[in-house]
């Protein structure tokens, strides 16, 4: 092979790294894109053999959502093997104990179990807040767009924001709004 | 050898099968068995030429390789063309030795049409590559040609036009020197029996066309590119490039991609880009990369093979030495493109 057809190669080859913040955002629909990345199937050489997935760094994965009853109804179900080893845990308390294991359940469910299915997890890198180390942030080169858009809380309104807002009527002084 | 215990065990099963009716042939196993392990004892079958086979005929074989080739051959030169020094003197040592004094053989051996052949390609060659290339350093027409002519690359090609059965040489299996040898030797006859615009046809088609597909620049790599770029432009007053990481993926890992470009610093235009794995081969790989688009050898360039002999160039042409190469110096000649379209043209 020449030199240049080496380096086509490489470059063909190179693995991405994708950063994806999964605040407010349900794990359950991010998978399907999360894959995508993850198996390089936007990548116009790929083929189930072809070993040409990317990396994706998920940060803010404590602060994930489920819609409606999904935290108290949807139950993760691990059995020990010995009699009486089954275990049902809801996700609310799944959560509580490891804050990146949920995302991680929903993106590997997600993907079809093959012999592949555990070596294409390895390239997902979980982290349950915003403190990743600074040699993975290095490699980041691009960001997955959030599938839903982040609502304002309340709670993060400031004050002088408030005072700007456009008011309809003017309580009187010794209304009550809030205790603090 | 066969052993006594296993020729008795073949002689019970035949004589088993002689008594009692089977559905099937139970002797046959075991002798192919037998069979198979007495071929293996004998080693792997030797090479033997078609022309130790029964039905072999010479003329007629000659014959149907010029017809096979589309070209119209004198016979005798033909038959020259593949007759190597070798076998005529393995043939009077024979004729000596049955007790013939002076041996006659009506043949001639065709050291002197492989000297005429191989003048020819060389010519040829040289004269397409400086035709299609106007723009490459005399290095790298010479690294090319280098490539075309070599006994690896003939001896390819005149083994899958058919000549290693019809050689008459000592050697056998056919060396590749002689069947090399042999190809020049074809192309010499070709000259004599249909012209010089003919075999340069056959030169075409057959050898310049192992270029295809293939990247020029592995057969002449500059040892130094970024130096020899920054010189080359020099030469064009300008001054040498200044390279900047365009691109980085997974740079912590082992697998890290680095893309450099080179922009010229006046202009700022950018005129070569590269990548590796790491930035120093990236940046070497921009500076390969400039000098081709400069010597005009993109690895995506298509070469006219659709040339004839009244098309080439003058065999005294020379392109330009690396030494002195610029785009000042560097001659008007009709690019790729313009080629294609005049042939065209001519065609319509």
């Amino acid at each position: 092979m020449s030199q240049l057809g080496r380096v086509k190669q490489w470059n063909t080859f190179a693995r991405c790294w994708h950063l994806f913040d999964a605040a407010w955002q349900n794990p359950l629909e991010c998978a399907p894109s999360i894959e995508k990345y993850l198996k390089g199937l936007n990548k116009p050489i790929y083929h189930p053999l072809v070993d040409c997935g990317d990396h994706v760094v998920v940060i803010n994965s404590k602060q994930i959502a489920f819609p409606g009853e999904e935290w108290r109804r949807r139950v993760y179900f691990h059995h020990t093997g010995y009699s009486g080893g089954a275990t049902w845990t809801p996700a609310w308390e799944l959560h509580d104990r490891d804050p990146t294991m949920i995302f991680r359940k929903a993106v590997y469910h997600h993907m079809k179990g093959n012999l592949f299915r555990r070596v294409v997890m390895e390239r997902l890198h979980i982290y349950s807040d915003s403190n990743v180390p600074e040699e993975v942030i290095e490699n980041i080169t691009n960001q997955i767009p959030p599938l839903r858009s982040i609502p304002k809380t309340l709670g993060s309104y400031s004050k002088e924001e408030i005072e700007k807002y456009p008011k309809i009527i003017d309580y009187p002084e010794d209304f009550i709004l809030s205790k603090n | 050898m066969l052993t006594l215990r296993r020729a008795t065990r073949v002689l019970q099963v035949l004589n088993t099968t002689q008594k009692c009716e089977q559905s099937f042939h139970r002797w046959l196993g075991p002798t192919l068995r037998e069979l198979k392990r007495r071929k293996d004892s004998q080693g792997p079958e030797k090479p033997a030429h078609r022309k130790t086979f029964l039905e072999w005929n010479y003329d007629t074989e000659i014959y149907a390789f010029s017809k096979r080739l589309g070209e119209e051959f004198n016979n005798d030169l033909l038959q020259q063309a593949l007759t190597e020094r070798s076998y005529i003197i393995r043939e009077e040592e024979r004729q000596k030795n049955v007790g013939i004094e002076q041996p006659t053989l009506n043949l001639s051996d065709n050291k002197e049409l492989v000297s005429k052949g191989s003048d020819f390609i060389d010519d040829i060659v040289k004269r397409y590559l400086r035709t299609v290339l106007p723009r490459l350093p005399e290095e790298g027409i010479i690294g090319i040609h280098k490539h075309l002519t070599s006994i690896q690359t003939l001896s390819h090609v005149s083994f899958h036009i058919g000549t290693s059965d019809l050689i008459l040489c000592a050697d056998f299996p056919v060396e590749k020197l002689t069947l090399s040898n042999v190809l020049k030797s074809i192309i010499a006859a070709l000259i004599e029996s249909s012209g010089n615009s003919r075999a340069a046809l056959f030169v075409r088609d057959f050898i310049i066309t192992q270029l295809a597909d293939k990247d020029l620049h592995q057969f002449w790599e500059p040892d130094e590119p970024i130096k020899l770029l920054s010189e080359i432009l020099a030469r064009d007053g300008i001054q040498s490039p200044e390279p900047r990481l365009i691109g980085c993926s997974g740079k912590n890992t082992i697998l890290a991609c680095f893309r450099v470009g080179l922009y010229t610093p006046d202009d700022k235009q950018m005129i070569g880009l590269g990548f590796g794995e790491t930035v120093d081969i990236a940046h070497e790989m921009a500076a390969r990369d400039s000098l081709r688009k400069l010597f005009g050898t993109s690895d995506n360039i298509l070469l006219p093979f659709n040339l004839k002999l009244d098309q080439l160039c003058a065999s005294s042409a020379r392109n330009l030495s690396v030494t002195e190469w610029s785009q000042k110096t560097i001659p008007a000649h009709p690019s790729h493109f313009e080629l294609r379209q005049a042939k065209e043209i001519c065609s319509n």
